[in-house]
């Protein structure tokens, strides 16, 4: 739920009880208030009634004004003095009609008889007064809900823009594209604060991502310098023979182990890369010209193996960086030739949703570890960083990679569930 | 053919100018950005090796400066960085090729030669050794004028071999060359021995002498 939302609500759930409640308190206290005032009046012709009886010792004339009637019934029997007020109907002669009215019964002896005294006053004022008065409060109330929500529809929306402009900013900054967070200063400080703040990130994550390049950088030199030296110089003793065939042995053995260290090194250093997303030459890549191309590689390296392919390829066309694709395809398939026995099969099916790489292998099922650095199954001569860097290339593509064993095969599939690859399809 | 090699590391530089010194070569040197960017202003080479990480300026500076001066010198740039941005801006800014370490020294011959050639070209694209001949822009092969036809790998085993004639080449270097350092698939380099193999008969059923040896089992030797 949204900010504006959320607020909007309890702002005006606040605001309809709050101002529902005035209007119940106002109804009340001041019906109460009108209904003391007619209760005091009648009090006050009571009194006169009163006064009258007492001077001139009769009643005064039953009258019947505008807004206030009186009668007299004399009682019999037993009474005990009274004094009642009650809501009773008024009847208008003027307008011919009845209209609530408030009464006061009393008692008035005259001569020892006693006489019922019933004062009734229309209370149609009053009645419309009360009613008036919550007109207005509802009206008031329905304006003021209606002004909240068009404030918070209009005003709200046009001042948290700048705030949405800096979220999307946030959300687009890309370290790679080393683009800023730009901004035009608005006159509320939490915004501009909230822009400061941004860019100060920004550039601090910027900063880090340079020094990592940096050191990235001068790792890869001051290790690929030493390991240059020991190459160069195996080449210069090579020239300088004759070697007896031990020694020649141990040159081999040399070799190797240096081949084995530099790729090594390559590999860590492209799996930082890869970590710290540092590869951007992305383009349309169609997959199945690469593999294609891949596989005419790979049957030369396996001849001795007399391992068979079987390709089902699909016309597929994804976004990613051509060397990482290299990198990506060089992995699975030695993979599929390494761990397969002399004989052996490799299906490749590629389809608009997944690559998949199933070969043939006597080792039994793959323990899950090896996707992650250095580990490696025992008899494999591989360094253990192939399918950590396969996976770290599926995940900064979003694509997701499986594996199983079924059936005496390793199968490998990657789902592109990447929308990358959707936009490129349906351009 | 004359060559200037800019590299800081002495001991690099000094395998590379004992690789590359034989009758007919000239190898000079230089292990800062000031000395060479002396020698380059002052001489002409035939391909200037260099090496992007000098102590005292960047190499790239120099490959901007060589092409300022209009001067047709070869460059091939040896750069300790894996990185695309600094192959492409290389290459953008007329290096001929590039290269990185760590490096066999053959494949440095083979891609010096490359360059060399070329450069040189007068119209006859083809090296002569003997009794071969390999005609690069038709990429034929002959023996005393008699074609040969050998597939993709074994033509460029060979250019590869003629380029590092009298000099043994391990296979480790071989099978970079021609798959590329990516392909991590295994240590024994067995797919080598067949491709060498079929040039190597081919050559001798056409007439050739026989100028590979396999040397201690560890790489081979042409010439």
């Amino acid at each position: 739920m949204k900010l504006a939302s959320k607020y909007n609500r309890v702002n005006l759930i606040t605001s309809l009880v709050v101002l529902l409640f005035t209007g119940v308190i106002y109804y009340v206290v001041i019906h109460f208030i009108l209904t003391e005032k007619l209760d005091r009046d009648l009090g006050v012709e009571e009194d006169e009634i009163k006064q009258y009886v007492k001077t001139y010792q009769q009643l005064p004339l039953p009258a019947s004004y505008l807004d206030q009637q009186i009668y007299y019934r004399p009682l019999t029997g037993n009474v005990t003095e009274t004094r009642d007020f009650k809501y009773t109907t008024f009847y208008n002669p003027k307008d011919k009609e009845m209209e609530p009215g408030r009464s006061l019964v009393t008692i008035v002896f005259l001569k020892n008889k006693p006489y019922e005294v019933n004062i009734t006053k229309s209370r149609v004022e009053s009645e419309d007064l009360v009613r008036i008065i919550l007109l207005i409060t509802l009206g008031v109330t329905g304006i003021l809900l209606i002004s909240l929500i068009l404030i918070n529809r209009f005003a709200l929306t046009r001042l948290w823009k700048p705030f949405y402009k800096i979220l999307l900013q946030m959300k687009d900054f890309n370290l790679t594209k080393m683009n800023e967070i730009t901004y035009s200063k608005s006159d509320i400080d939490e915004f501009n604060e909230l822009n400061e703040s941004a860019n100060l990130m920004a550039s601090r994550v910027k900063q880090d991502y340079k020094d990592l390049r940096n050191f990235t950088d001068n790792a890869s030199h001051e290790m690929m310098t030493p390991l240059a030296i020991i190459n160069s110089k195996l080449d210069t003793l090579l020239q300088n023979g004759p070697f007896t065939e031990e020694q020649g042995i141990i040159l081999d053995d040399i070799y190797k182990a240096t081949g084995r260290l530099s790729r090594l090194n390559q590999g860590l250093l492209l799996l930082t890369k890869i970590e710290n997303n540092l590869v951007p030459d992305i383009q349309v890549i169609a997959l199945n010209e690469l593999l294609e191309e891949k596989v005419r590689l790979f049957k030369e390296l396996a001849e001795n193996e007399k391992i068979t392919f079987h390709l089902n390829l699909a016309a597929v066309k994804v976004n990613m960086s051509k060397y990482l694709a290299d990198v990506l395809l060089n992995n699975l398939l030695s993979n599929a030739i390494k761990y397969n026995f002399k004989g052996g099969q490799i299906w490749i099916v590629l389809d608009q949703d997944s690559i998949q790489i199933s070969n043939t292998g006597n080792d039994g099922e793959m323990d899950l570890n090896l996707f992650s650095r250095f580990a490696k199954s025992a008899n494999s001569e591989g360094m253990g960083l192939g399918l950590a860097i396969t996976k770290q290339i599926c995940s900064l593509y979003n694509f997701s990679l499986s594996y199983k064993f079924e059936t005496q095969k390793h199968w490998f599939s990657i789902l592109f569930k990447n929308s990358d690859k959707a936009k490129v399809l349906h351009r | 053919m004359k060559i200037l090699i800019v590299e800081d590391e002495y001991q690099l530089l000094e395998s590379m100018k004992a690789y590359f010194a034989e009758a007919g070569t000239i190898c000079e040197t230089a292990s800062n950005y000031a000395m060479a960017s002396e020698k380059i202003a002052l001489y002409d080479y035939d391909c200037i090796l260099l090496d992007l990480g000098l102590p005292d300026g960047e190499g790239l500076d120099l490959v901007r400066k060589i092409r300022s001066l209009k001067k047709k010198d070869g460059i091939l740039i040896i750069s300790a960085r894996h990185s695309l941005d600094d192959k492409l801006n290389g290459l953008d800014l007329g290096a001929d090729d590039y290269l990185v370490k760590p490096f066999h020294l053959s494949e440095l011959k083979a891609r010096v030669t490359a360059i060399v050639r070329r450069k040189n070209f007068d119209g006859t694209n083809e090296i002569l050794f003997n009794e071969l001949t390999v005609d690069l822009s038709s990429m034929k092969t002959a023996v005393n004028k008699i074609p040969v036809v050998l597939t993709k790998k074994e033509y460029d085993l060979l250019i590869y071999f003629l380029s590092n004639k009298g000099k043994v080449v391990s296979k480790n270097a071989m099978a970079e060359h021609l798959w590329g350092d990516e392909m991590d698939i295994a240590d024994d380099f067995d797919f080598i021995y067949t491709h060498v193999k079929n040039l190597r008969k081919k050559l001798v059923e056409a007439g050739a002498l026989d100028y590979l040896k396999s040397v201690y089992g560890i790489g081979y030797k042409f010439g």
